[in-house]
């Protein structure tokens, strides 16, 4: 099956309102994980608020929300836990105010990521989500800050963009509630397995480490078989990065 | 105001008559002057105290080897080594006479020499210490200046297996911050094929490749000037009074003896020759626009990281934004947002003025 | 899992480290970047990239500007001071009727009439119930509009250029200038601060920031603050001038705590966390008009159910707990008269007495219930005849009558200049506390926390008493 690029009014059809039911806190039993990542400030807190209907605190500084929160809905019969997370810029750094959205991202083994994007500042958001999506393959972009995008003057070509990125993309303005039934819709397709992502993979890397990234990659493959993400490791051990030696060897990976 | 009087206690009563409030400051102002200067930082007298009794027999001897192996080239006696190493006599002799018996060094008529094993020995200790200069420059905050002195405390305290880790946690790295290679395990060093600045000829191109951090107040002068290992020099003059030479956009000028001490490796090909117009990112003032060139050798660890995720990447257009009432920190216009940065970690960003 | 196929993975990425060199996580990075430009290249049809031309920057070219930046940020926290105070005044009376006027009586009438043992209700309606009531009705309302207020200033952007301000100032101390973050988050709550920490990246600077935050005069503490100010500060200058003077006294107490929140990074960066300062880089949001109403219902109705909360949670025991002392006897004195005997010398020698040292013991677990609870133990001390006996938390609807309470108990100019440095200058409360041991994992940097402000409110009290007994006694 081939990507939708989701847009306004193609989901909002398919969309049932009366499937929805906001569960707050109640996070049990749940039928997938639900991760909201995304750049410091992008209004991931928002989203979750939105389809929670939970309080989590949000703030126009980026930094607010610094631990992890928890909290569910139900759409069409299942539940999905959702994961706020802190904002980080990277997944590459070892740096400690970052930690608790990595190590969610790398081993919360999330059912969807949803990587929540400041529509203004589309380029530098990129740079978490190109490597997200060297992570996992169940993604969805939500395009924030619609609104403001557009006070701006910024027009984003969303199919070309889902295109390019090989994950449904849904512009989004959360304060205003604009596009969170289309973000439902599409989170629980992607659960279901209903829309299939082909992500982007990065590219532009000099031969010399393209190669040697393949070589490893390939050796990891061979011995880890299910691994899913055997480039990104071996991006990180070219690093070095201990935690990954140690979750390699802890097993987490498998 | 005494309203308390009417209750009972003798202690109360005692505190009651005898009080005075200027005898009470002045008593207060006098334990306080005692207790700083028995425990103000560094200078205190309980410091000082206790750094006299905590010298122990190995740090004595680790101090012996690693002179030694410093200066294998010269002839070094007794004398050389109190002096060198501020010890009492006594110190020295009974650590030397520990040597001879663990087969570290022997005597060559009255000069010391290392033996195999002392030699080992010291190399770890060098190893040591540069791996731990290396990890306060990646992972602390402490400054240049101080990174020899708590690298020479911790040598003497890492054992083997917390230098392996913490060799591992830097991803085995071959050069510590100041240029000077880390011996492996093994024992291998990398070479270092460089000349001292004091030695290139006018017109000359060349790259920073080393800083030596010994003596001491030579290295604190340099770093004041904001030299950076990595950066790219072309020398202006050179003759016996001073070494003038540009870099970044800046002119910088040493005293030879200064400049000795500053280690270049030629640079020929032409493809790695900088352009004249690339500076530093403080060099950038308010209307101008400049493209992001890369960032310094000297910025390292996360702190190199969080700038390449924050967007200042090579190619990246950059301008100021906005000027601090203080002058520090300035408001950087980079890839669609502002960010704020310290004049230390902009000093670091190197970019190309159109 | 077999080890040794890790190892020989392991093994291969050193080896292919050594060949790809030093530069494979800036060539990544850049990699990167040049896929997203490329993306964006095909995505965004109309780049407005221009921003000199936005009221953002024109904002922040005058809040951050040499004139008018540190004008415009001290006049912003007086307004919010400001607007506190005068809003305070009137649910405060409104609540402190109902609780204490129409509810207490009901209590006791309902009590009475299922033959309560006197101890049973004192203890319930006299001990427990007047502190929680009084927690509600004095400080719920001072909290309940400064919490919004400072909201809307987080929730429009303001913070970060505070950060962008100070930061200076912070980097010559030592510390990280996100620390800014955390000390204005401190003004709403210091657990809330401590936490804050989180997004300074360097530990030695979090740490500073941590043990720092509390001399971020906290909510729970502004009530304390403001009554005091209006009773005794207020009072010696003309009627026309006395709300401006306490103002601006509550004002003063505020940027002592910056200037002493300061002074500690600094002089802590210069000893036990020595160091200098690490990275510093912060994104400055652009400008958001707040959602207002949403954020002041969101804000009144959070802040009520934390202060409810610790109502509940910490006020009562101490209630309960200064009914018992001020009611169980040992000897010819009750156990409160006792301590406060022993304290009274001590607290005299710094310019406060035993009554408030010993409210400061009980409340450690809330700073809110500080002010009641020296008020009932005065009470008791004097003997005065406004209480309805041991250990009761009296009805106290006006500021004059606190204000005739504490002068009967002592209380000149000087002891309320002292508590309100004392209030600024202790321990943080317990879930601070408690907090700061979570968020450090360390006994050690967790009592120095909490120790430490303490020794510098002994130290601050015991001078300005002595300065004030020389100068102006
Ligand atoms: N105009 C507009 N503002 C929004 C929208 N979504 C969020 N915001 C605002 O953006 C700011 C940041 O929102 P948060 O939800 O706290 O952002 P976050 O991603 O959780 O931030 P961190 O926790 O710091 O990583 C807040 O002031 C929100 O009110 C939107 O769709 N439109
Ligand atoms: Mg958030």
């Amino acid at each position: 099956m081939d990507v939708l690029p989701h847009s306004n009014c193609e989901n909002c059809e398919h969309f049932n309102a009366d499937g929805l039911k906001k569960l707050g806190v109640d996070t049990t039993d749940f039928d997938y994980i639900v991760a909201l990542a995304g750049n410091p400030n992008t209004g991931k807190s928002t989203v979750f608020n939105a389809l929670t209907g939970l309080r989590q605190h949000t703030g126009n500084w980026p930094g607010k929300t610094v631990t992890r929160a928890e909290g569910a809905f139900q759409y069409n019969e299942k539940k999905y836990k959702l994961v706020d997370l802190p904002g980080t810029y990277s997944l590459l750094s070892t740096s400690e105010d970052e930690e608790v959205a990595r190590n969610f991202i790398l081993f919360g083994k999330p059912d969807v990521t949803v990587i929540v994007v400041d529509a203004n500042r589309l380029e530098r958001n990129l740079n978490l989500v190109l490597q997200i999506l060297e992570i996992t393959d169940k993604a969805v972009l939500c395009l924030n800050l619609m609104d403001e995008a557009k006070r701006n003057n910024i027009e984003i070509n969303i199919r070309s963009l889902a295109k390019d990125l090989g994950i449904p993309v849904v512009p989004a303005s959360a304060r205003y509630k604009e596009g969170i039934p289309e973000l439902i819709q599409t989170i629980s397709d992607v659960a279901s397995g209903k829309i299939i992502c082909k992500p982007h993979r990065i590219k532009n890397i000099p031969k010399d480490i393209e190669e040697a990234v393949r070589i490893l990659s390939d050796k990891i493959k061979k011995e880890f078989p299910n691994i899913p993400n055997s480039r990104w490791i071996a991006f990180r051990l070219l690093e070095g990065d201990n935690q990954i030696i140690e979750a390699l060897e802890s097993g987490v990976f498998v | 105001m005494y309203f308390c009087v009417n209750r009972k206690g003798k202690y109360l009563k005692f505190i009651m008559y005898s009080y005075n409030p200027t005898y009470a400051l002045l008593i207060f102002i006098v334990v306080s002057m005692v207790l700083f200067l028995l425990f103000r930082p560094n200078r205190g007298l309980f410091w000082k105290i206790r750094s006299v009794y905590r010298v122990d027999d190995k740090i004595v001897i680790e101090d012996i080897l690693k002179q030694l192996y410093h200066s294998e080239d010269k002839q070094i006696g007794i004398n050389f080594l109190v002096n060198a190493l501020g010890y009492r006599d006594s110190i020295i002799i009974s650590g030397i006479d520990k040597m001879i018996d663990g087969n570290l060094v022997y005597f060559e008529g009255e000069y010391l020499k290392l033996t195999e094993e002392g030699h080992d020995y010291a190399l770890k200790i060098v190893r040591v210490h540069r791996l731990w200069e290396r990890y306060l420059a990646e992972k602390t905050g402490f400054d240049k200046s101080e990174w020899h002195g708590i690298a020479e405390q911790k040598e003497h305290e890492t054992d083997d297996e917390e230098a392996g880790k913490l060799a591992s946690s830097l991803g085995n790295p071959i050069f510590d911050p100041h240029g000077d290679p880390i011996p492996t395990i093994s024992g291998k060093i990398a070479e270092l094929d460089s000349i001292p600045l004091s030695g290139l000829k006018v017109g000359d191109i060349g790259k920073i490749i080393n800083i030596d951090d010994n003596p001491e107040i030579i290295y604190k002068q340099i770093l004041a000037e904001n030299i950076h290992i990595g950066s790219q020099i072309k020398v202006l003059e050179n003759n016996s009074t001073r070494v003038t030479f540009y870099s970044e956009g800046e002119e910088y000028r040493l005293a030879p003896i200064v400049a000795a001490n500053i280690k270049v490796s030629i640079v020929n090909t032409p493809e790695e020759i900088l352009e004249d117009n690339v500076i530093r990112l403080t060099g950038l003032k308010p209307d101008e626009k400049a493209i992001i060139e890369g960032i310094s050798k000297e910025s390292r660890g996360d702190s190199r990281r969080r700038l390449l995720d924050l967007g200042f990447v090579k190619g990246a257009e950059i301008s100021i934004d906005l000027v601090n009432p203080f002058g520090e920190p300035t408001a950087y216009f980079v890839k669609g947002t502002t960010i704020a940065l310290r004049d230390d970690q902009a000093r670091k960003i190197l970019i190309k003025k159109d | 899992m077999d080890k040794k196929n890790i190892h020989n993975i392991i093994a291969l990425a050193n080896e292919l480290r050594w060949k790809i060199g030093d530069d494979f996580h800036d060539n990544l990075a850049e990699g990167i970047y040049a896929d997203a430009a490329e993306i964006v290249e095909d995505a965004i049809i109309d780049k407005n990239r221009d921003r000199k031309e936005r009221l953002d920057n024109k904002i922040d070219r005058i809040v951050t500007s040499r004139v008018w930046g540190f004008p415009i940020m001290f006049s912003i926290l007086a307004l919010v001071l400001w607007i506190t105070i005068k809003g305070a005044n009137y649910p405060s009376a409104f609540l402190a009727d109902i609780l204490l006027g129409d509810v207490r009586p009901m209590l006791k009438s309902f009590a009475a009439s299922l033959n309560f043992p006197w101890w049973l209700s004192g203890f319930l309606i006299d001990g427990v119930y007047l502190a929680v009531a009084w927690v509600i009705a004095v400080m719920l309302p001072p909290m309940a509009i400064f919490f919004p207020l400072f909201t809307l200033l987080e929730d429009f952007g303001y913070l970060p250029r505070v950060a962008f301000n100070l930061d200076y100032l912070f980097k010559k101390s030592g510390a990280h200038g996100k620390q800014a973050l955390t000390m204005s988050m401190g003004f709403g709550c210091n657990a809330a601060g401590v936490v804050a920490t989180r997004i300074i990246d360097s530990p030695r600077e979090r740490l500073i920031a941590i043990i720092t935050n509390n001399f971020s005069l906290c909510n729970g503490r502004w009530p304390t603050q403001i009554l005091l100010a209006t009773i005794f500060i207020g009072a010696v200058v003309p009627a026309s001038l006395s709300s401006i003077v306490s103002l601006g006294a509550v004002f003063g107490i505020a940027v002592l705590g910056i200037f002493f929140m300061f002074f500690v990074s600094w002089a802590l960066s210069k000893t036990l966390l020595k160091g200098e300062v690490s990275t510093f880089n912060l994104e400055l949001p652009p400008y958001r008009p707040p959602d207002f109403w949403r954020t002041i219902y969101t804000s009144i109705i959070d802040r009520t159910l934390i202060v409810l909360w610790r109502a509940i949670v910490f006020a009562a025991p101490a209630g309960a707990v200064i009914w018992l002392i001020s009611n169980l006897y040992i000897g010819e004195q009750s156990i409160a008269a006792w301590m406060i005997h022993y304290l009274d010398g001590f607290g005299f020698l710094i310019g406060l007495n035993g009554v408030i040292l010993l409210a400061y013991i009980v409340a450690i677990p809330a700073n809110e219930i500080v002010i009641p609870t020296i008020l009932m133990l005065t009470v008791l001390v004097t003997g005065l005849n406004v209480g309805e006996g041991a250990g009761v938390m009296f009805e106290l609807d006006s500021v004059n009558d606190t204000a005739s309470v504490l002068k009967a108990g002592g209380w000149t100019l000087l002891t309320a200049i002292n508590v309100m440095l004392f209030s600024l200058l202790h321990n943080p409360c317990s879930t601070t506390i408690y907090t700061i041991y979570k968020e450090t994992k360390s006994m050690k940097w967790t009592v120095l926390a909490s120790i430490l402000p303490v020794i510098i409110g002994f130290v601050v009290t015991f001078v300005v008493a002595q300065l004030w007994r020389i100068f102006v006694n």
